[in-house]
């Protein structure tokens, strides 16, 4: 039994079919939802949340049905919906408390919970203001702030990062990641930006059109990707490429002194180090592949090849 | 040990029962509805006209103060069902006022910035949602007409004879049902009309407008086709009636249109599901859009 | 100089509020991305260019016209705003028809140009249903295609890549690189730096209403002098790395990482470092695993010059 349980999940919107029978098993600690507009990653959190009920097939959260005990689903989730939800007329710390009374808290706690919550996302005296005086960043913090008040056991974040500047990214990023570690939460993120989820998330599920594109584990796939290289170099490139296939590497050289090459097991870092002193050329940056997200999100939507050609990174 | 860390902690202490939600949302809602200063100076409106009919019993129980007045004799005050049916009347038509403020409130602040998908992803269903919401206006509208309404009636018993009380419980009977009855009724109403209205000021216009506009449609009804049914459509006309019946006051000389109170309990009724189907309508955690 | 886009000592206040002050900027055809945080001015920036509010003081002058009530102007420029509100009622193909007919081309044109904005995008099938049952992307998409069916000269995008997918980001991108190449004017607000990194020409940081910095990223980036370049490198043994580069002398300052498998090494002369790099690394004492330039991208840029207090949340 994994957290999310799907078992030919078949959602109707008016007379759209949007989830067109999902099954599958949901088992990491932080998962990834990712998919084209119109996909049915909202309708999937709306389902899960009891919003919609399932015309077939069956959802369920740690084992409890999402339709049937929709009460006790709830009561575990704590949600960050992706448009503006608030009340505005409120303090933030009223929100957020009255978020964990609804939730279940008793009266005390929920105060207490709610300043600590509030203080973990970094709302200091912006707290005691209304909420609808808030900048879009404060929004979403406090979002965040009550959808965690309560201790849920799976948190639900529609698009964290909407909208916010780089810093504020950052470190709604790093919040998640501290939150992931410290392990009594389970997360489900949807987003739209490949780089958000490659680094908060370690299992990912695609959709495409209502069903299910490929439900996989990111860490196993990056481990696989370890013999592709790339590499930034000054110099003449065109040599060094031709030396570095004579060790048996497969590379594609690019405009800029760029190289993506394949490694062999039987050929080191040190081996290319050595021609490039040879040679003269400096070699500006070196990593391993990490882009395997891009891999199979790519493979997920299923290319033809004339649009692979834009895609490529 | 003196450095504290303060991460992300997980909750392990008690959870309140899963009906218990309902309260907080009442709570909070009345709350949100007495924080304004307009509503306290309603509420402090309303509670004069109780002040009034005070005195009036006062004064007609008791004969010393009825003569230092300028006593005009005993006939002047009558404390009976018609009394009371006075009282009920102009409490009811004040706890109008009182919840075309309050109403709004409680509702167009949850709609406006769309809390509805947060407040619903908590264990609580949309009908818990609005049976929080009504317990909160009910309750408020209860303090304006069923509270005053009620201690009239133990102060008239107190100071009347005692056999005055024994003949005449049924009135008090009469007010609970009739003020819980309107109370309902104006609470349900208040928050259909809320839910679909987006701005606070026309809300409050729209429930007075509810209220009382039908009954100029039902008059032209009525004249024009010349039948008592467009008294349905009055309001006003109709609760009068009801009250008169629910108090066991005699009915009035010139009435020569009398609506059966079958056909009044079901006008009600279906104002009622009207007003329900409304708030279905308007208290989704998600709109469909459709074409 | 008819190619530029020109600010002059340029100030707006709304009222006592502040929108941009004393800005004066140059802007050459091609893609240039206008990054900052929330309020900082950029949007004011937006609307100073295309008329949208007259500046309080200063001159502006966009290809040698005057934003000010000029047809002219509004022929050759496009704007796609950030916010998400459209006329009621309309379909996708009626806005863009109807704002082509607004431009004064005949009807026969406005078909043809319609339907080739609409295939720029990939929003062909959906254009007849109304716009306010489109999802979140395929509004952005809609508004973009409007901005770019008359075939501007200028293209003003206030975050236009906000809610697509990645498929669609990486299309929207690949367009905008077309329309650069082409020698149009993109001025492209974004919040995503990785993509400012990938698509731009230029950069343009502003924060607080003030212009902080203006052009490539690596001359921007070699202009903050006193924050020497900074190179991470993993590897095997980096307290020795470290302790030879310091050796050689070209080496400011060195961090290791937490996990004992990388450093930070910052350093004044990039080009020596790279070359005693190499030779280090040829000489097999420290297995080099990668090596990437700290912050030679418009992540490191923003850190720098806007940093956490710039921000207004």
């Amino acid at each position: 039994m994994g957290i999310i349980d799907l078992k030919g999940l078949e959602v109707r919107l008016g007379k759209r079919v949007v989830l067109d029978g999902l099954t599958g098993s949901l088992q990491g600690q932080s998962i990834g939802l990712l998919g084209p507009n119109g996909a049915g990653k909202s309708t999937l959190i709306n389902t899960l949340l009891g919003f919609h009920p399932p015309s077939k097939g069956t959802a369920s959260v740690f084992g409890l049905d999402s339709q049937r005990n929709r009460a006790q689903v709830r009561s575990g989730i704590g949600y960050m919906p992706e448009n503006d939800s608030f009340i505005g007329n409120m303090s933030g710390v009223r929100f957020v408390r009255y978020m964990a009374e609804l939730a279940g808290l008793p009266a005390a706690e929920a105060l207490e919970r709610a300043h600590e919550a509030l203080f973990y996302v970094g709302l200091g005296e912006v707290r005691y203001r209304k909420v609808n005086t808030y900048s879009l960043g404060m929004k979403q913090l406090i979002k965040l702030a009550q959808a965690l008040a309560q201790g849920p056991r799976l948190l639900i974040l529609d698009e964290p990062t909407n909208g916010l500047d780089p810093i504020a990214r950052q470190r709604m990023i790093q919040l998640i990641k501290e939150i992931r570690s410290q392990g009594s939460v389970r997360l489900l993120i949807s987003s739209h930006l490949l780089r958000d989820i490659d680094e908060t998330c370690d299992e990912v599920l695609i959709l495409k059109e209502g069903r299910i594109a490929a439900l996989c584990n990111i860490e196993a796939e990056r481990r696989s990707n370890r013999s592709f290289m790339e590499l930034d170099t000054v110099g003449a490139t065109e040599q060094f490429s031709v030396s570095i296939r004579g060790l048996g590497c497969e590379c594609a050289c690019f405009p800029g002194g760029r190289i993506k090459l394949v490694i062999p097991d039987h050929v080191e870092a040190r081996d290319l180090y050595v021609i490039a002193s040879e040679q003269g050329v400096q070699i500006r940056r070196m990593n391993r592949r990490r882009d395997s997200l891009e891999d199979i999100f790519l493979r997920a939507m299923d290319n033809e090849l004339g649009r692979t050609d834009h895609v490529s990174l | 040990m003196s450095v504290y860390e303060h991460n992300y902690r997980a909750y392990a202490g008690r959870v309140t029962p899963v009906w218990t939600r309902i309260f907080v949302l009442a709570r909070y809602g009345f709350a949100e509805a007495w924080s304004s200063k307009i509503t306290v100076g309603l509420f402090t409106l309303c509670l004069l006209p109780p002040v009034v009919f005070l005195v009036g019993i006062y004064l007609a129980n008791n004969p010393i103060a009825r003569a230092l007045i300028g006593g005009r004799g005993p006939q002047a005050l009558a404390i009976d069902a018609s009394f009371f049916l006075t009282v009920l009347e102009v409490q009811s038509w004040f706890a109008v006022a009182l919840a075309s403020w309050i109403a709004p409130r409680l509702i167009t602040f949850d709609l406006a910035d769309n809390a509805l998908p947060i407040l619903l992803s908590h264990p609580i269903s949309r009908l818990g949602y609005v049976l929080g919401k009504f317990i909160a206006l009910f309750a408020s509208l209860a303090v304006v007409t069923v509270a005053p309404c009620l201690l009239l009636f133990v102060y008239q018993s107190y100071s009347s004879p005692l056999p005055w009380v024994a003949a005449n419980l049924h009135i008090a009977a009469g007010l609970l049902a009739g003020t819980s009855i309107w109370i309902a009724f104006l609470s349900i109403l208040g928050l259909a009309l809320s839910s679909w209205v987006k701005w606070r000021v026309a809300a409050t216009g729209a429930i007075f407008a509810a209220v009382f506009v039908p009954a100029g449609v039902g008059g032209i009804v009525t004249g024009v086709l010349r039948t008592k049914w467009g008294f349905l459509l009055n309001v006003p006309f109709m609760m009068s009636a009801l009250w008169r019946r629910l108090l066991g006051a005699p009915e009035s000389a010139r009435s020569s249109f009398s609506l059966p109170t079958e056909a009044i309990a079901a006008m009600l009724v279906l104002a009622c599901f009207l007003c329900a189907a409304m708030l279905n309508a308007r208290i989704r955690a998600r709109e469909v859009v459709r074409g | 100089m008819n190619d530029q886009i020109i600010f002059e000592d340029v100030s707006k206040f709304y009222g006592e509020v502040l929108g941009v002050n004393r800005i004066s900027l140059s802007i050459p055809p091609g893609i240039t991305t206008l990054v900052g945080p929330n309020g900082s001015g950029k949007t004011t920036l937006m609307n100073l260019m295309t008329g949208l509010v007259q500046p309080s003081s200063g001159h502006i002058s966009v290809l040698g016209l005057s934003p000010v009530s000029s047809p002219e102007l509004f022929r050759i420029l496009g704007y796609c705003a950030q916010f998400d509100s459209f006329p009621r009622g309309i379909t996708g193909w009626e806005f863009i028809f109807d704002s082509l007919m607004l431009h004064g081309m005949s009807a026969a044109q406005a078909f043809e140009m319609a339907v080739e904005s609409l295939e720029r995008v990939q929003l062909g099938d959906a254009a007849r249903r109304k716009i306010a049952g489109y999802s979140k992307g395929m509004r952005q998409k809609i508004r973009l295609a409007q901005a770019i069916a008359h075939h501007p000269r200028v293209l003003v995008l206030d975050e236009p890549l906000n809610g697509l997918d990645p498929m669609a980001r990486a299309e929207s991108i690949a367009l905008f690189q077309e329309l650069g190449r082409q020698g149009m004017h993109l001025l492209i607000s974004s919040h995503i730096l990785d993509e400012v990194d990938r698509i731009s020409d230029r950069v343009v940081l502003i924060t607080g209403g003030y212009l902080v910095a203006e052009g490539s990223i690596q001359q921007v980036r070699q202009e903050v002098r006193e924050k020497p370049m900074q190179v991470l490198i993993r590897c095997d043994q980096p307290g020795l790395l470290a302790a030879k580069m310091f050796s050689v002398n070209h080496c400011v300052e060195a961090r290791l990482q937490a996990d004992g498998k990388g450093v930070f090494l910052r350093t004044g002369d990039i080009d020596q470092f790279y070359s005693m790099l190499n030779g280090i690394a040829a000489e097999g004492l420290v297995k080099i695993e990668s090596v990437a330039p700290a912050d030679d991208d418009a992540s490191a840029i923003y850190q720098y010059l806007i940093g956490s207090d710039g921000g207004t949340s």
